[in-house]
């Protein structure tokens, strides 16, 4: 079975290969054949690749300590879950499980691209399948799960115990889902240059693309910081660390890019710029992956160093990333430009957008590969951190935060700024509303957490103004405004979500940063603490056994008004003992929207111990803020608008069912 | 205005945007970024108290000593020269004698470094990058063959 | 033999989905305008759903409507440019169908043959522990035993057991956790603390610890005339500096120790060294291991003969497990020629440059080593 899933991922190459070419040539010398080669092989390549993976999750499965990769990361005393998991827990899985994503996605494109122009389809697959060799080429030259060891050792040396979390399940196949996504954009955007033009379609099959990545990207990403929130017991959500920011930028560059492919669809502006917003993000995926495995960062995603992959990567990077930024100065002058538009119009308020956006990801693109540059050149070591972004990210981030509401309620073409604001009376009267009550009537509340709160509001009642507007609030009577409203497009609906739970996570950041409270002490067992009105009572340290840990677990008990205990927390240090390593499990209890946090220290000589405790009001909502976005794109997904209208010969079997064309 | 005018408008105020948050990323860098110092680097570099740095090094053996609370007090060393670093709250759970660590924070009056985060490496397997690269370049760490 | 059979049954899979698409007959092919046309067609019937709904001033409906009939008729004319591109370059494309049917087998049989290990079975941990207890390794029975205790944790006797194994396989920190175990789930006693003190030095590389002191002190406390506790509280007051306090404690032990116990010899022997202090200090840093062969050494000659065997075979079993070793390989090889065992040196040396790979570095040094010790290598 294993070394099936080892040939499996040669043939798999072997594939990549002649799907780079083939449907290259076909699109060149306008041959069917060739170009219809395009599809069966990205999908045979998803089925192998599909393959190798399966093969490589059931080595982890069955503790086979024959393959090095299972050896060095798993052991046979795990949990079957963390076995499972532990398969992309590590380089080599996690390189594998990129390419399964990358050839899915091209079979996707396979599968369901039958209503795009051959030579367009040709070209992206062939794109596709170019980055597929390159991976497939890097994982058989320098990280390959399926070497084996003869004889086999009898036992491994266990996964990392702060990837042995449920965490590891979700965070980066959703991460690597919205990366890998964008490579699709990526393709379609090289095939466009290749070709030398832009078909219409091309707009309406990047948008949604684009949606899916973006919205895997973002569950990826908050599942990121909330996993780092309560694994690493360090109380914060976001770190600024680089390796954050390497999924943060493709992020930033993938919101930009859904933007401006609205003006691209709906307007046939924007051409160009949309062009090179899909190939930079990518390009920063692509970047992100570099940093995070060649080693040039350490961190806990820097699973091990070699130099030998850092420089392959590299030149990956390099060919990619200056190959088609190449063929872009070569080519884009080629393509037609688009509409026009007034400043001031629904294109003015996305351009601005893309403005804030692409400069806000550049600065943090400064700010993570600065002190590299600088070390690199003369040594100097210097670290870059929150205070940084603060300065630089927030003066950029707030301007658009504020200007957020305004955009949909703009017409298209020519828009009236004046008619907008006075819609957005209701909701800045709320903002206001909200700002004065934080500002007044909360105890040690800031400017900053009065301003912050009132953005936070403004952002929320902006996107449910958007959508009273949109269904004549006001103007109709109510019994037509209920029908409008359920006759919105869901573009409409995804558009306000999204804008929502952008709302919803400002706002759980401003009351966590604003409102939060910590203390640091030593307890004794049977003393209790008080922490912003919530009395906490520690029990005990209690030593138990885990499967292949053993731990000290610190059970508090949660009193309530009445003087008994209400709720219990128990935060834990864990030893696990194949890799000598002690983690904290951190307690947490959710009360409404906000969290009380509880992380354990040492214990002391006498029997005390040091505990840390944390109010986290309203913490909740900077996840959940991330969810509904991710509803808004999913919302979006569902527009039918985005069912790409396929030739004529198909309209007529669309036109009695309604053709699900996209995933 | 005509439409050449209003385009160059345009064109002048997205310059001048660009421009404004390339000065301000600048002067970030300049003014927020900390720089890493091993204890023998202090002797020639003027770090002024209450500037920002990050200090790293191994945890001196026998230098831990548990204050009241949670205030911890432990000397970060290269070998050459030695360092006396406070912390309040919860040290890491990889922080031992003789192990490689980063402190951040900033020189109190006393000379006292007053460090507000503490790093110890994330796993047995390597240390913090700076501090390895540090102790290489003064000859007191060589990489281990194993990894 | 399976295994062949599925590749090729792979390869051929994924050669036909580059023939099939080939082979087969083209289709009739709607031009790219076809597709625009549609796209723009699908913006009209919206534009008029929007306009239906309200969501626009018909105003700017009627705008946008002739916008996209603008682009319509732009579509028109660059359609008409474009269908003269003529279908030429078969022979490329011939071509380039063949390389591409040829390079699948090719490319992946070439690459899987440089890489692969097509003969080695897959090895699931359940598979290898159901084995024959007889046929198994050591590691093999301890890893039995953990699955055991790992599923009944609180098994004192199974610990108990299980410790002084680890301890004999070098395995400190496990043996510790053993002991530890052992003497809280069945108790205290004498052996179980003076071996947790054992383990807790040899974790250490051989220093007798604080830890390992309260452990041996212990085991005295239970069993005065526990031998092992007394030697290593003596190795503990030599590893401080105190070799006379040391000397002492060991002249007491000879004169307590029956005559025919093993760990007389071991005495003289620390005494022998005590006397000569700078070959103490390296015994001491080389730990109980040391002590064990220097102790072998003055054993009556079969003893000591059984003991390098066990020696020797423990060093062998570490191998299998962990094979990447060429020092270890180098020892076992020397160590079998010593022995006089001269096929199971050739043997060890076959496996050694297995492990390397023929062509290493490894596998030349581990020749050279062989001749210089007069033993050829039968492969």
């Amino acid at each position: 079975m294993v070394e099936t899933g080892h040939f499996a991922l040669v043939l798999a190459f072997a594939l990549s290969l002649v799907q780079t070419i083939v449907p290259l040539f076909g699109a060149r010398l306008d041959n069917q054949r060739l170009m219809a080669v395009g599809g069966p092989v990205a999908v045979t390549g998803f089925a192998l690749t599909a393959l190798s993976f399966v093969a490589l999750a059931s080595a982890y499965a069955n503790s086979d300590f024959s393959v090095a990769s299972v050896w060095e990361n798993s052991h046979s005393l795990q949990p079957m879950i963390y076995k499972i998991t532990g398969t992309w827990g590590n380089h080599e899985g996690s390189m594998l499980l990129w390419v399964l994503i990358l050839t899915f996605f091209g079979a996707l494109v396979a599968a369901f691209g039958s209503n795009l122009p051959a030579t367009l389809r040709a070209n992206v697959l062939a794109v596709q399948g170019a980055i597929g060799a390159a991976f497939f080429l890097f994982i058989l030259a320098t990280s390959n799960p399926f070497i084996r060891l003869n004889p086999a050792p009898i036992e491994g040396r266990d996964l990392n115990p702060v990837l042995q979390d449920l965490g590891l399940a979700i965070h980066p196949p959703l991460l690597y889902l919205g990366y890998v996504g964008f490579s699709i954009c990526f393709s379609f955007s090289v095939a466009a240059l290749i070709e030398g033009r832009i078909d219409a379609s091309w707009a309406r099959w990047v948008r949604p693309w684009t949606l899916v990545a973006w919205m895997f990207l973002t569950g990826g990403i908050a599942m990121g910081s909330y996993w780092a929130y309560y694994e690493l017991g360090w109380g914060g959500f976001w770190f600024w660390d680089p390796v954050e920011n390497a999924s943060f930028m493709p992020w930033l560059a993938g919101t930009a890019l859904l933007h401006s492919a609205i003006v691209m669809e709906k307007r046939s502006a924007l051409k160009i710029w949309t062009l090179l917003l899909a190939i930079l993000t990518f390009s920063l995926s692509l970047l992100g992956t570099f940093l995070v495995r060649s080693g040039v960062l350490t961190s806990v995603h820097a699973f091990a160093t070699d130099p030998a992959r850092g420089v392959f990567i590299l030149c990956i990077l390099t060919l990619f990333i200056g190959g088609s930024l190449a063929l872009f100065a070569l080519r884009a002058s080629r393509l037609t430009a688009g509409g026009l538009f007034h400043p001031i119009s629904r294109e003015g308020a996305l351009v601005l957008n893309n403005l804030f956006l692409t400069t806000a990801t550049a600065t943090v693109l400064v700010g993570t590969l600065y002190p590299l540059a600088l070390e690199a050149l003369t040594g100097d070591k210097i670290s870059v951190g929150a205070p940084f972004f603060d300065l630089t990210f927030g003066p950029l981030m707030l301007p658009l935060l504020v200007l957020v509401p305004f955009g949909p309620l703009l017409a298209w073409k020519r828009g009236d700024v004046i008619a907008a604001s006075q819609r957005l009376m209701a909701a800045f009267a709320t903002a206001l509303a909200a700002m004065l009550v934080t500002g007044l009537f909360i105890d040690g509340a800031s400017v900053f957490a009065a301003l912050g709160i009132g953005l936070a509001v403004w952002l929320v009642a902006g996107a449910l103004t958007d959508l009273a507007v949109k269904s004549g609030v006001g103007s109709v009577a109510p019994s037509v405004m209920l029908r409008r409203f359920a006759g919105l497009p869901r573009s409409v609906f995804g558009t306000a979500l999204a804008h929502l739970g952008l709302g919803l996570t400002l706002l759980g950041i401003v009351a966590t940063l604003s409102f939060g409270t910590e203390k640091i002490l030593t307890m004794r067992a049977g003393e209790t603490v008080e922490l912003s009105g919530h009395t906490l009572r520690f029990v005990g340290l209690y030593p138990a056994q885990g499967p292949n840990y053993s731990e000290d677990r610190g059970r508090f008990e949660l009193i309530g008004v009445s003087g008994s205990p209400v709720g219990e927390i128990s935060s834990a240090k864990r030893f696990y003992p194949v890799r000598q390593t002690t983690t904290t499990e951190s307690g947490i209890k959710t009360l409404g929207l906000s969290q009380l946090y509880i992380s354990l220290g040492d214990e002391a000589k006498d029997g005390s111990v040091v505990v840390r405790l944390w109010w986290k009001p309203l913490v909740t909502l900077i996840w959940g803020g991330g969810l509904v976005m991710m509803a808004g794109a999913a919302m979006s997904l569902m527009d039918r608008r985005l069912r790409v209208g396929a030739p004529s010969r198909r309209r007529k079997q669309a036109s009695a069912e309604a053709p699900a064309v996209l995933p | 205005m005509t439409r050449k005018q209003k385009r160059l408008s345009v064109i002048v105020g997205g310059l001048a945007f660009l421009g404004a948050a390339t000065g301000l990323t600048f002067y970030a860098l300049g003014q927020k970024a900390s720089y890493f110092y091993m204890p023998a680097d202090l002797t020639t570099a003027s770090v002024q108290p209450g500037q920002r740095i990050r200090l790293g090094g191994l945890v001196e053996k026998g230098t831990i000593q548990r204050g009241q609370g949670a205030t911890v007090a432990f000397s970060v060393t290269d070998t050459h020269k030695s360092v006396k670093v406070t912390y309040t709250g919860i040290l890491p759970d990889l922080f031992r004698e003789e192990q490689g660590v980063i402190t951040e924070g900033s020189f109190g009056p006393g000379g006292v470094f007053v460090a507000d985060s503490v790093l110890a490496k994330h796993d047995e397997r390597y240390m913090p990058k700076e501090v390895a690269d540090g102790l290489k370049a003064k000859g007191v760490w060589q990489e281990s063959k194993s990894e | 033999m399976l295994f062949w059979v599925i590749a090729a049954i792979l390869t051929l899979g994924a050669s036909l989905a580059v023939l099939l698409p080939l082979a087969a007959g083209a289709k009739g092919a709607s031009s790219s305008g076809d597709h625009d046309l549609e796209v723009y067609r699908d913006q009209l019937s919206e534009l008029d759903r929007d306009a239906g709904r309200g969501l626009i001033q018909p105003a700017e409906a009627a705008e946008a409507r002739a916008e996209i009939a603008r682009r319509i008729l732009r579509l028109d004319n660059a359609d008409t440019a474009g269908k003269a591109s003529a279908r030429q370059a078969s022979v490329t494309a011939r071509l380039v169908a063949t390389v591409a049917v040829l390079a699948v087998p090719l490319v992946s049989w070439g690459v899987y043959s440089q890489i692969g290990s097509p003969d080695l079975p897959a090895q699931p941990l359940s598979q290898r522990l159901a084995k024959n207890p007889a046929d198994s390794s050591v590691d093999e029975l301890v890893a039995r035993a953990e699955a055991h205790l790992a599923a009944n944790p609180s098994d004192g006797r199974g610990w108990d057991v299980l410790a002084p194994v680890y301890l004999r396989m070098q395995r400190f920190s496990d043996a510790v956790a053993a002991y530890r175990n052992a003497i809280r789930l069945d108790g205290d006693s004498a052996v179980r603390q003076a071996g947790l003190g054992e383990a807790i030095a040899g974790a250490a590389g051989g220093i007798v610890s604080a830890d390992a002191q309260d452990a041996f002190e212990a085991a005295l406390k239970l069993d005065p005339a526990n031998a092992k506790a007394s030697f290593y509280l003596a190795m503990a007051l030599a590893q401080e500096g105190r070799n006379k306090d040391a000397t002492t404690a060991w002249q007491a032990m000879l004169g307590t120790l029956p005559p025919d116990s093993p760990w007389r010899s071991a005495v003289e022997q620390a005494l022998a060294k005590s006397a000569n202090p700078e070959v103490a200090s390296g015994a001491a840093a080389k730990g109980p291991d040391a002590a064990d062969i220097d102790a072998a050494s003055s054993m009556s000659p079969q003893d000591r003969e059984a003991m390098i065997n066990t020696m020797v075979a423990a060093l062998d079993e570490k191998l299998r497990q962990n094979p990447r070793d060429a020092e270890g390989w180098m020892r076992l090889v020397r160590s079998y020629v010593v022995l006089g065992k001269a096929d199971q040196a050739r043997e060890a040396l076959g496996r050694a440059i297995a492990v390397f790979g023929p062509g290493s570095d490894e596998a030349k040094k581990f020749t050279a080593l062989a001749a210089s010790l007069g033993l050829t290598a039968t492969e």
